[in-house]
């Protein structure tokens, strides 16, 4: 579970309900025809955006983004490193039995086609066209949830002017100005909520998530590479190493 | 041109110029001149005296026995 997201959406939406609470009657912010222009409306617009495979394809990257279980680029490097002691060792073919020693299945996928005597040239471009299109797809779900987050406000606004219509075609009551005004802010706030607190950050988590999961693909191709071309176990260690941060280098 | 076996039992023939060193780590890996590196079958060995055989007879001299 990803700690981070959970305290954040959990906040967000507590500190506003605390602001709400505090200033007077929670109940003047519940309108529902507003929150059905709103979801509703923000719906629509993704479905005219979006094939709805794609739109359906979203909730495993968004899921993603709760439940991440992080791939410790240090303790990879130290994997890969003794796998290139091995072949040093014993030969390429020595690290067939050892392959499923690891989960990641990128590596085990990379150490197959090493084994399996690809040329290297080869085995760069399978790799590099894998991690590019898998680029692809989640900057997919990125734009996707990036357009929830600009049509919602939008939406928003919309609902608001609707209100307000109303409320000047009514314009002969003066009093009922105030109460119309209001209910017309309230798609607004709707509309900005679920864009500031919904969209927007998930889809910056994601894109975070994506840039993790990169550098861990390239670590990979990196020492495959490097392992096939005979490098000393050291020489593979410190290739790998410059990848990451100083700080980050040493394992537990 | 040599003939030699790459790791996964293909066989192919590989061109004796452009080689520029030939490692055992212990598999065989044959660094080209474009930097391009081979793992094949045969050991260090093996390769040598391809190339010199495959020179010997292209140089129209006779084979060593």
């Amino acid at each position: 579970m990803d700690i981070a997201t959970i305290i954040g959406i959990i906040a967000g939406f507590g500190l506003i309900f605390m602001a709400i609470v505090l200033g007077g009657s929670p109940l003047i912010f519940v309108n529902v025809p507003s929150m059905i222009i709103v979801i509703g409306g923000t719906m629509a617009g993704m479905l005219i955006s979006f094939p709805l495979s794609d739109i359906i394809g979203v909730i495993g990257p968004v899921r993603n983004a709760f439940f991440h279980t992080d791939v410790d680029p240090a303790e990879l490097i130290k994997k890969i490193t003794e796998f290139a002691t091995i072949a040093r060792r014993e030969g390429i073919l020595a690290l067939e039995s050892h392959a499923g020693e690891t989960d990641n299945e990128f590596l085990s996928k990379s150490i197959q086609l090493a084994i399996d005597g690809t040329s290297p040239e080869l085995i760069k471009d399978i790799l590099t066209t894998e991690v590019a299109f898998m680029e692809d797809r989640h900057a997919l779900g990125q734009s996707i949830l990036n357009t929830g987050g600009s049509l919602s406000p939008a939406f928003g606004m919309i609902g608001t002017l609707i209100g307000l219509v109303q409320m000047l075609a009514t314009m002969d009551d003066p009093s009922t100005i105030g109460a119309g005004m209001a209910v017309a802010l309230l798609t607004t706030l709707y509309g900005a909520i679920l864009a500031n607190i919904a969209f927007i950050p998930v889809a910056a988590k994601l894109k975070v998530r994506t840039a993790s999961e990169l550098l861990i693909k390239e670590i990979v191709i990196e020492g495959i590479l490097s392992i096939q071309s005979g490098d000393n176990p050291r020489v593979v260690e410190q290739k790998l190493k410059a990848f990451i941060a100083p700080s980050l280098r040493e394992t537990g | 041109m040599i003939h030699l076996t790459r790791l996964n039992g293909t066989p192919f023939v590989l061109n004796a110029e452009v080689i520029r060193e030939i490692e055992a780590t212990p598999d065989t890996i044959i660094t080209l001149t474009t930097g391009e590196k081979i793992v094949v079958g045969e050991s260090v060995d093996a390769v040598t005296s391809a190339v010199i055989d495959y020179k010997r007879t292209i140089m129209g001299g006779h084979r060593a026995p």
